[in-house]
């Protein structure tokens, strides 16, 4: 057992935030096997206990398009060539930003058994709940991807930038996970607020409707309009939409300074969740 | 160079913030109102100076929430104490409440590297010992079906398998002899002696006096958060459950009588 060897708690000259961090990451890379074994049960507990098991990775998303193409496409009537691939191309990654935060938000709560028992780095958790909607993601891809066999022709060499727009949603995603499942601890309605927040946010994205669209609708509204460009999502959304849809290069300035916008945030998310879990067994 | 003891506690004190949990917050403020400070923590553990040698195996007694398992979880690194300093030098094991960190959906060889990897131990070490592991819960054609199928006996021996798989130098110790049927309860404590014996300090949290008695060389007594007996596992224990028998009998009578037959 490699299990702290050394311990002085108290009397240890305190680490600065730079320590913190590189000590947690440090931590996390020596549990990545932990990272891996929570990250596969997590997916078969989404699978388990249903007739088509893990089908439903690929159906879910094939669903939901169906559901937001008959009440954008059909009832509200909007015209968008090859509207579905239009839809999925967003859809899809919102949905993986949606199931990441909210299963994550859960995580550290959920095994607060394990947390009483065992002393392990608990920043493993909603980084394994970001991992296994990650990987539902991955399995949502094929559903996307077979939309191609109608309309081919938006098929482009466009298609394999899409690992970066993956990762700069990862860096977006993670610092929320961390933070959400840390003050959720704390505060059990902290899931309400995310849910209702990210329900806002859907709608302040270019999900339904494309950017310039929604620039459009919400112009006579600063405020709204000002969210809307201060949310990465809007950014990343329109950057999955330009490679599978569009078939052109994505705003690449945009995006970086998207994920350099997100740095500070992952480290302070990492420096708080350390901060705030030596409390976390005394509190749940 | 001088070894160090295994385990160095110096004033450690563990605090709760009443504010924060407030399911047993009531409660507790009633019945502990001297362990509340002006800021209204609740000291669980409280000015805890402990050297645990090598070689020794130490029995920790007390009442309900006197502060046994906080202490344990101290040792263990669960909590971290909020006053005072603690050391721990080579690897810890915790036997706390058996079948920690299981997951339903993984069948019984991935809970086995699951905890494994939750302990800190390395896969490939862990792999090794799969098998052992599976033959001594015997789960028997179990082993590859998830864990939510299983039968509250068999979970609790694989949990108490895969718990005592590890070697530690510091071994920690709640409760937990008393797993499966009798037959198994036999295997599971030689299966603790044993590793006892390997470890270099051993602390042992229980309300089963007499088997303390047996392999303890040594007790410490805790009330209300603080060590009020330190000594030889015998005597401190003897005069525990003197005191104990004179609490019980002394306000009701008709329970002395019952305590005398028996």
């Amino acid at each position: 057992m490699r299990t702290a060897s050394l311990r002085l708690t108290v009397g240890r000259p305190r680490r600065g935030p730079i320590g913190t961090i590189a000590e947690t990451v440090r931590s996390v890379y020596q549990r990545r096997r932990l990272l891996l074994y929570l990250t596969i049960a997590r997916v078969r507990q989404d699978g388990s206990n249903s007739l088509i098991g893990n089908l439903w990775l690929i159906i879910d998303p094939a669903v939901q398009l169906a559901i937001y193409y008959f009440l954008v496409g059909v009832v509200l009537n909007r015209p968008q060539a090859n509207f579905p691939l239009f839809l999925f191309a967003a859809i899809l990654p919102w949905r993986w930003f949606t199931t990441a935060i909210g299963s994550a938000t859960e995580s550290v709560r959920r095994r607060d058994k394990v947390m009483r028992q065992i002393a392990f780095p608990q920043i493993v958790l909603p980084l394994s709940a970001v991992a296994a909607s990650t990987t539902s993601f991955f399995f949502g891809l094929i559903p996307l991807f077979s939309l191609y066999l109608v309309y081919p022709e938006r098929l482009t060499i466009w298609v394999t930038a899409l690992p970066i727009v993956i990762f700069v949603q990862l860096l977006w995603t993670i610092p929320l996970a961390i933070l959400f499942s840390a003050l959720n601890v704390f505060f059990s309605d902290t899931g309400n607020f995310v849910r209702h927040g990210l329900r806002i946010g859907f709608y302040l994205s270019p999900a339904l409707f494309s950017f310039e669209r929604i620039q459009e609708l919400l112009a006579p509204h600063p405020p709204a309009h000002l969210l809307l460009e201060l949310n990465p999502m809007a950014w990343i959304l329109t950057a999955y939409r330009d490679l599978l849809y569009e078939g052109r290069a994505a705003d690449w300035t945009a995006l970086l300074v998207v994920a350099l916008a997100s740095l500070p945030f992952t480290f302070a998310s990492i420096y708080a969740f350390r901060r705030m879990a030596p409390t976390f067994v005394k509190v749940l | 160079m001088k070894h160090p003891s295994p385990i160095l506690l110096k004033g450690v004190g563990v605090s709760y913030n009443l504010r924060m949990k407030r399911k047993r917050s009531l409660r507790r403020s009633v019945t502990h109102r001297s362990r509340i400070d002006e800021k209204g923590h609740f000291w669980a553990l409280r000015n805890i100076d402990l050297e645990v040698t090598d070689g020794e195996v130490l029995a920790v007694v007390g009442g309900n929430g006197a502060g046994k398992s906080t202490l344990l979880s101290t040792l263990a690194g669960i909590i971290t104490p909020d006053a005072g300093s603690i050391a721990v030098y080579g690897s810890i094991a915790t036997l706390l409440h058996v079948g920690a960190g299981f997951d339903d959906e993984l069948n019984a060889e991935e809970n086995i590297l699951l905890v494994g990897a939750l302990l800190g131990v390395p896969a490939s070490i862990m792999r090794k010992k799969v098998p052992e592991i599976l033959e001594f819960a015997d789960i028997g054609d179990f082993a590859k079906t998830e864990v939510r199928t299983y039968s509250s006996g068999m979970r609790a021996r694989l949990g108490f398998a895969v718990a005592t798989s590890v070697e530690p130098d510091v071994l920690l110790v709640d409760e937990v002899l008393s797993t499966g049927d009798a037959s198994f309860r036999d295997k599971a404590r030689n299966r603790i002696l044993a590793l006892m014996k390997k470890a270099r300090a051993v602390v042992y949290v229980t309300h089963d006096l007499a088997s303390a008695k047996e392999f303890c060389t040594r007790a410490i007594e805790l009330e209300a958060g603080q060590i009020i007996a330190d000594g030889p596992a015998r005597k401190v224990i003897n005069a525990y459950e003197k005191k104990m028998r004179a609490r019980k009998s002394a306000p009701r009578p008709a329970l002395r009588r019952r305590a005398r037959k028996g």
